[in-house]
């Protein structure tokens, strides 16, 4: 077992490793990120996934509900689920604030928040009956990108790649781009008890500005002091006290594996920063993804750079909308209007022009793009006009990938409170995620402490109804 | 490889059904035995080790990982035990076999008339479950397992069978007294460990390596023991001392410098999961964790007996007091250990947070000490290891009788702290405290009173405030000329026109405003003046009516029902009159008064509230210093712990009293009678040593930290799902050896250090690459990387920058204050020249440094570490700003010596970062580099850069890298 390997293990161990924990096959060169054949024929590559911190409000943007614009200002007549904020108890029932239209051909209701992202209603597969476990962010995150609410686990970015390998050598297989970092932090992209080379590679954090961010995009990744003929030079230096080294030290693969990887590094130092030359894309896909407009050139920028990482094979990619400078995240307690219309008016165009350029280039057909928060909003009203934390019937959308678009998946009652039809725990979510990249999630597992974990845990159904 | 792929789930947080199965304890597979069954693949994943009696086990598979679930998630809630909704119980074989009031759930002969899959299917009358149709695939899977004869294995619980204890796991029999073996080579053994390492060698047919030469053996021995390479004074002294115990001088030496302590206390808070924050949820800083790890350090420095440590560690608080302050206060902050755990402190189930805390606690005690993980145990029995739920639930309870928070019930739960001061002392503290309070208490009333009669003058003008202000920002008139044309007040005019103007995100509540053209604005502007004026009079009716209430009843309602203000009622009102300005807190909105708006204050009352002000601020001079605190725990309210069945605290069992696990009665004394919480009579039971585990898991934890592997391979299992010692006899002898020398882990040291087992060299024969890939028999000693606290101090110290500055804090702050994301980053170990272990550590976002070098995650007791070989790990030594200057100020130093020519240097450069001399060739080769390095980059720096260069790939070398 892995941690009892002596002396801990080389590439070499480690390929043995997966293919016997996975049932994956091994890739003969023995590199724990080497592309490994899926479980069955895949519907998607890779996954992008929009991830909107806070937990912007299901009922006023994907899932309309008359009964709440009739009884607006009455009590809720149910009785009301465990609650994130007692202190500020909760008001009567709130009709939303936006009107919803229909969007596209399909006519899918999507709220006047996001007029973009409802020019691509057609490709929208709306999931209205999401069920989580967590009332507070910190929970509601870690089980959203773990599976647990309670426990340190591997993210399911980690199993992805663990289960797949990466398509490009030349990049990480697993990238969070300004990811938040509290309410679990980098917990929501650690590999927990999967070997390292699993865990997600952060692209800054959210509380930088992108400017920022561009200047060393990628930790440790640039090297602006030597030109590469330079680098190479040393690096021949090195390898040749490595050889000597190893030559008086035999079978110690360990050794040989270092070698190699240092020879991957090399590599990696040398394509990797092109994929951040966001600027030599075109005038008209800079202004598509919102470049243009300083409200929308944040997460335009992720939008972009999450597209060119696509392109370039990295098997799973985060965008994150959270607390970030100038902005507020989608936490409304209290200014559902005036906030969550800021929040979106930064994400949207953005977000319709990614589906846009992925679909004009061919890439949505085999991307799984996702958006969702952690949890969604009470129908009740907090602080007047605010809206309480929901996880047990929220709303998200898929698209592309595998999924049937322009169509609503579930439904909750009346009221928007609780998912009642075809419900979606995590865990189906977290099964129908790998389902469509070609994994059966109950056969992607790791023995760990003497336990054999997975990502969905002892749960996890696949939601076949929304398959294409 | 032995390995068993066997699953079980840990419900802790679904009250699901037993996931016990039926076992039969003989079994219980011993791993070395199970490699064939891997064959099998239903064992995949599979609900179970062992084969159980009757039924298939893909039929028990398939009951345990779908149907039961499924029972739980969409039945349960109604047709369980104690509601038996329709008088169908579903949570029982008892129950579902009963049916509906004795009409069968299911019909094996005509599978699909069974009345169950009419049910799920909505054929009938009856359609459950109600809330939405059973997934498709989940109603095949009911159709299955019925048409399999819809077996149902019973739980231990069910069937009443407890499991036996005697168990045939070695760990829990007596450790032995077992005298070293006889060998073939009487001449290689120099210890008895020799010999029981030769002994099992001289059984595989093979043969020790060679002894290792004199510079790898310090090297090995001095980064074994303090983590950093030796000096090169200390290679020259050792290499001049030619006396037979110059070996046995190294290890005084190195054992008598604090830099051990630093070293080995560091391996202690791997098991002790140290950090200093709560992680899981809002992460919120532990502020006094520091002195946990001081102490630590101190422990091991000063050798303190390891049972000694374990009973401060988990009930130091309940010893004795001595009388002496340090002593007393170490004891209180040594149980940090128990306090220091990962928790959820905004989960809002505070029930399941408290029980998830103690969970926690006793999950670092039972793995730490006991290498078992009797948490497990929480919701069922223990699958494989003979703990029982009640024993889990037993020991939780001297946890649940233990104060880990003020107030666990508060929205984020306030966690406990302990005053390292006399109580008279602490109460001088807190009384200078509340004199400052009650001043801020009395002015804040005044204040109150003021802004109202402002607010209520002022408001009269609200509308010539506002137009003002819109002059102001739209059209860039002066504020001071307009103030005094209108009359109105400069000061309160600008905060108009700072919270007015625009571009301050989306604000509904001034859109009337945003959109009035030059016509409307006064008339617009009127309105927002009369709405203001008839809420204020709303508002303040509200609280003068509470005011009156509070007079009559007395003060202690009053903080209970002080009507609160719905922001959402009128938002406008709220931030111009309640809430100031959240958007920017460089200006107040316009009617906020604060203590300092002296000018604006009433002749009556100004010169209380200065005055005031004056006495607050003479008071908080003269406060004495908050005193030393520690995140610490202490007895609380004893309470009778109950079992909660499948891990559910609303269905309690039966009583679970404080006591130690049962299977254990048998081998040693169990847990006297408890008092109070009963965490010093747990720990004493612990600490006896007749007890089969505590010696036995240290010695091989001191073990695996000298060779980088235990005698048992898997350090923190010593349960049957571990791997069992290669040497038996040799842990238990050391197990002797450590309790007759008094639990001294220094001892431990010389006694493992002198053997020539650890002064082997790490050469791997043929024979052994191939007939002992994994060391098993130590025919060599194990390679290792260094790990991260290890590369990084290591080169620190090689330049001379390591900073030897002991103990404190980088960290300040409560950890109650809102924290900003870059302030919940933990301190960037690139830019510090402290050793490792003094960095704050934040468990949510631990410094990329020590997640890319296998930290671990600082949240699970641990023993060992992983050993990953990765692309980004070179890239940090190719690329990162610590390397470089690494790299740099180990050149500077080697040319700023003007009496040393260049092979001196090189001498020097090899002495320093590898701990050997260079070979002839290397020499050469590395001139020739530095030359070429020149050539290629030439400047006025070149000479530095090549030899930097130089450096830098020494640093990154496996030469390095890796201690032989």
């Amino acid at each position: 077992m892995l941690r009892a390997s002596a002396g801990g293990f080389g590439f070499l161990g480690l390929a043995g490793l997966l293919a016997e924990e996975s049932g994956l096959l091994a890739s003969p060169s023995g590199n724990p990120l080497a592309e490994r054949p899926p479980h069955f024929k895949p519907r998607a590559r890779r996954v992008i996934f929009l991830f909107m911190h806070g937990g912007p409000s299901g009922i006023d943007i994907l899932d309309p509900k008359e009964r709440l614009t009739r009884d607006h200002g009455k009590p809720l007549p149910i009785e009301r689920p465990l609650a994130f904020d007692d202190e500020n108890p909760a008001g009567p029932l709130m009709q939303s604030p936006w009107e919803f239209r229909p969007g596209g051909r399909s006519g899918l209701p999507i709220s006047d928040l996001f007029p973009h992202v409802r020019d691509c209603a057609d490709d929208l597969c709306v999931i209205r009956s999401m069920v989580g476990e967590g009332v507070d962010h910190g929970a509601a995150m870690l089980q959203t990108f773990t599976g647990t609410s309670t426990f340190v686990r591997p993210s399911m970015g980690s199993w992805v790649v663990y289960g797949l390998g990466t398509e490009n050598q030349n990049l990480p297989g697993f990238i969070m781009i300004k990811p938040a970092l509290s309410h679990g932090g980098a917990k929501n992209w650690g590999s927990a008890f999967l070997p390292g080379a699993y865990q997600g590679t952060a692209v800054g954090h959210g509380g930088l500005y992108v400017k920022d961010v561009r200047k060393e995009p990628i930790r440790y990744l640039l090297n602006e002091r030597y030109s590469p003929e330079l680098a190479r030079y040393e690096l021949d230096m090195l390898q040749n006290i490595n050889r000597r080294h190893r030559q008086m030290r035999r079978h110690d693969p360990e050794l040989e594996a270092r070698i190699q990887a240092f020879e991957l590094a090399f590599r990696m130092q040398a394509a990797a920063p092109e994929v951040f030359e966001v600027e030599k894309e075109s005038e008209p896909t800079r202004r598509l993804y919102g470049l243009d407009d300083p409200l929308t050139a944040d997460f335009g920028w992720q939008c972009l750079l999450a597209r060119r990482m696509a392109e370039r094979g990295v098997r799973y990619i985060q965008c994150t909308h959270t607390y970030m400078p100038g902005g507020v995240g989608w936490d409304q307690h209290g200014e559902l209007y005036a906030k969550h219309t800021d929040n979106a008016r930064q994400v949207d165009r953005p977000i319709a022009g990614l589906l846009k350029d992925l679909k004009g280039r061919g890439l949505l057909e085999d991307t799984l793009v996702i958006w969702a928060g952690e949890f969604g909003r009470t129908p009740v009203s907090q602080n007047g006009d605010g809206r309480d934390h929901n996880p047990y019937g929220y709303s998200i959308w898929m698209a592309g990938g595998g999924v049937k678009g322009g169509i609503a998946y579930g439904a909750t009652d009346e009221f928007g409170y609780h998912a009642v039809e075809d419900r979606m725990h995590i865990h189906d979510f977290h099964a129908t995620m790998l389902h469509l990249l070609g994994i059966d999630h109950e056969k992607l597992t790791y023995t760990y402490g003497g336990r054999n974990f997975r990502l969905t845990d002892v749960a996890g159904v696949v939601a076949h109804k929304i398959l294409a | 490889m032995a390995r068993i792929a066997v699953y079980f789930a840990c419900i802790a947080k679904i009250p699901g059904p037993k996931q016990t199965v039926q076992m039969n304890r003989s079994n219980l597979i011993h791993p070395s035995r199970v490699t064939s069954l891997l064959l099998l693949p239903a064992l995949a994943l599979c609900g179970f080790s062992a084969p159980a009696r009757s039924q298939a086990p893909e039929a028990e598979e398939l009951f345990e990982k779908k149907i039961r679930p499924l029972f739980v998630r969409h039945c349960m809630a109604c047709h369980n035990s104690e509601l038996a909704t329709a008088g169908l119980d579903l949570s029982t074989a008892e129950g579902f076999r009963r049916g509906m009031g004795g009409n069968p759930l299911i019909s094996v002969e005509s599978v699909s008339q069974s009345r169950l899959l009419k049910a799920v299917r909505y054929q009938d009358a009856v359609k459950m479950p109600p809330a939405g149709q059973l997934d498709p695939a989940e109603i095949a899977d009911l159709e299955t397992w019925i048409g399999l004869g819809a077996p149902w294995p019973k739980a231990m619980a069910e069937t009443g069978e407890a499991p036996e204890v005697s168990t045939g796991l070695w760990s829990l029999e007596p450790v032995a007294d077992p005298g070293p073996p006889p060998v073939a080579r009487q001449d290689w053994a120099r210890t008895p460990i020799d010999r029981f390492v030769l002994a099992k060698l001289e059984e595989q047919n093979l043969e020790p390596a060679p002894p290792a030469d004199k510079l790898t053996l310090l090297r090995r021995a001095t980064f074994d023991l303090t983590g950093l390479p030796p000096s090169v004074q200390d290679i020259e002294r050792f290499l001049n001392d030619t006396s037979p115990d110059a070996f046995d001088k190294v290890i005084g030496r190195l054992l008598d410098s604090p830099r051990y302590g630093e070293h080995w206390g560091r391996h202690w808070l791997d098991v002790a999961r140290y950090a200093d924050s709560t992680g899981n949820d809002e992460d919120h800083k532990y502020p006094h964790a520091w002195r946990y790890r001081d102490y630590v350090i101190d422990v091991f420095n000063r050798d303190l007996p390891y049972n000694e440590f374990i009973l401060e560690q988990i009930a130091g608080d309940l010893l004795p007091r001595t009388g002496h302050l340090e002593i007393d206060r170490r004891r209180i902050i040594a149980t940090g250990f128990l306090a220091l755990g990962p928790k959820a402190i905004a989960q809002q189930d505070k029930i399941r947070m408290v029980y998830d805390v103690y969970d926690e606690q006793l999950d670092v005690v039972s793995r730490s000490v006991l290498g078992l993980s009797i948490t497990c145990a929480r919701c069922h029995d223990h699958k494989f290891d003979p703990i029982l739920t009640r024993d889990y639930y037993s020991l939780i309870s001297v946890f649940a009788s233990t104060r880990s928070f003020v107030d666990p019930t508060s929205h984020v739960s306030e966690m406990f702290m302990k005053p390292l001061v006399l109580p008279e002392e602490h109460q001088v503290y807190l009384d200078h405290k509340k004199k400052i309070d009650d001043r801020k208490q009395a002015q804040g009333k005044l204040v109150e009173k003021e802004k109202e009669r402002f607010a209520e003058a002022e408001s009269r003008r609200l509308a010539d405030y506002m137009l003002a202000a819109h002059r102001i920002y739209a059209q860039g008139a002066d504020p001071a000329e307009l103030s005094r044309t209108l009359e109105l007040k400069e000061s309160i005019l600008e905060r108009w026109a700072g919270y007015l103007k625009p571009g301050q995100g989306f604000r509904p509540h001034l859109l009337a405003w945003r959109r009035s053209g030059e016509d409307q604005r006064p008339s617009v502007a009127r309105d927002y003046q009369d709405k203001f004026r008839a809420q204020f009079h709303e508002w303040n009716g509200e609280l003068e009516a509470w005011r009156q209430r509070v007079e009559k009843s007395g003060p202690d309602e009053a903080k209970e029902d002080r009507p609160r203000f719905i922001p959402g009622r009128d938002r406008f009102f709220h931030e111009v009159y309640l809430q100031g300005n959240p958007r920017d807190e460089s200006y107040q909105t316009p009617f906020i008064l604060k203590p300092g708006d002296t000018e604006l204050f009433s002749e009556e009352h100004r010169e209380t509230i200065v005055r005031l002000q004056e006495e607050i601020e003479q008071l908080e001079k003269e406060a004495p210093a908050e005193p030393d605190m520690a995140n610490a725990v202490e007895d609380g309210k004893v309470v009778e712990q109950k079992v909660f069945v499948r891990g559910d605290p609303a269905n309690r069992g039966e009583d679970a009293p404080k006591t130690s696990p049962r299977v254990f009665d048998t081998r040693c004394r169990p847990m006297e009678a408890s008092q109070g919480s009963g965490r010093l009579q747990l720990a004493r039971w612990l600490i006896q040593p007749e007890h089969p585990l505590t010696a036995r898991v240290m010695v091989n934890r001191v073990w695996h930290w000298h060779f980088g592997q235990g005698l048992v391979r898997t350090p923190d299992n010593f349960g049957a799902k571990g791997e069992p010692p290669t040497h038996p006899r040799l842990l238990d002898f050391l197990a002797r050896k450590f309790t007759e020398n008094g639990w001294s882990v220094k001892s431990l040291h010389r006694l493992i250090m002198r053997s020539r087992a650890y002064q082997m060299a790490s050469a791997r024969s043929e024979l052994t690459a191939r007939t002992d890939p994994r060391n098993l028999w130590l025919s060599h000693f194990p390679r290792r990387r260094l790990k991260v606290e290890e590369i990084r101090d290591g080169m620190l110290a090689l330049d001379d920058s390591l900073d030897l500055k002991m103990g404190g804090t980088l960290q300040s702050g409560t950890g109650y204050q809102p924290e900003n994301s870059s302030e919940r980053l933990s301190i960037d170990p690139e830019t510090q020249r402290l050793r490792t272990i003094y960095l704050p550590l934040r468990r949510a976002n631990l410094p990329p440094l020590l997640a890319l070098f296998d930290f671990g995650d600082a949240t699970t007791s641990s023993g060992e570490r992983l050993q990953t070989n990765v692309a980004p790990q070179a890239l940090f030594m190719l690329n990162s700003q610590f390397v470089e200057t690494r790299s740099r100020v180990l050149a500077e130093l080697l040319l700023n010596d003007p009496n040393s020519d260049d092979r001196e240097r090189l001498n020097l450069a090899h002495l320093r970062t590898l701990s050997r001399y260079p070979r002839g060739e290397e020499l050469d080769q590395a001139l020739d580099y530095i030359r070429g390095f020149q050539e290629r980059s030439p400047g006025h720096e070149s000479r530095l850069q090549g030899w930097q260069s130089y450096c830098k790939a020494l640093l990154s070398s496996n030469a390095f890298m890796y201690v032989d």
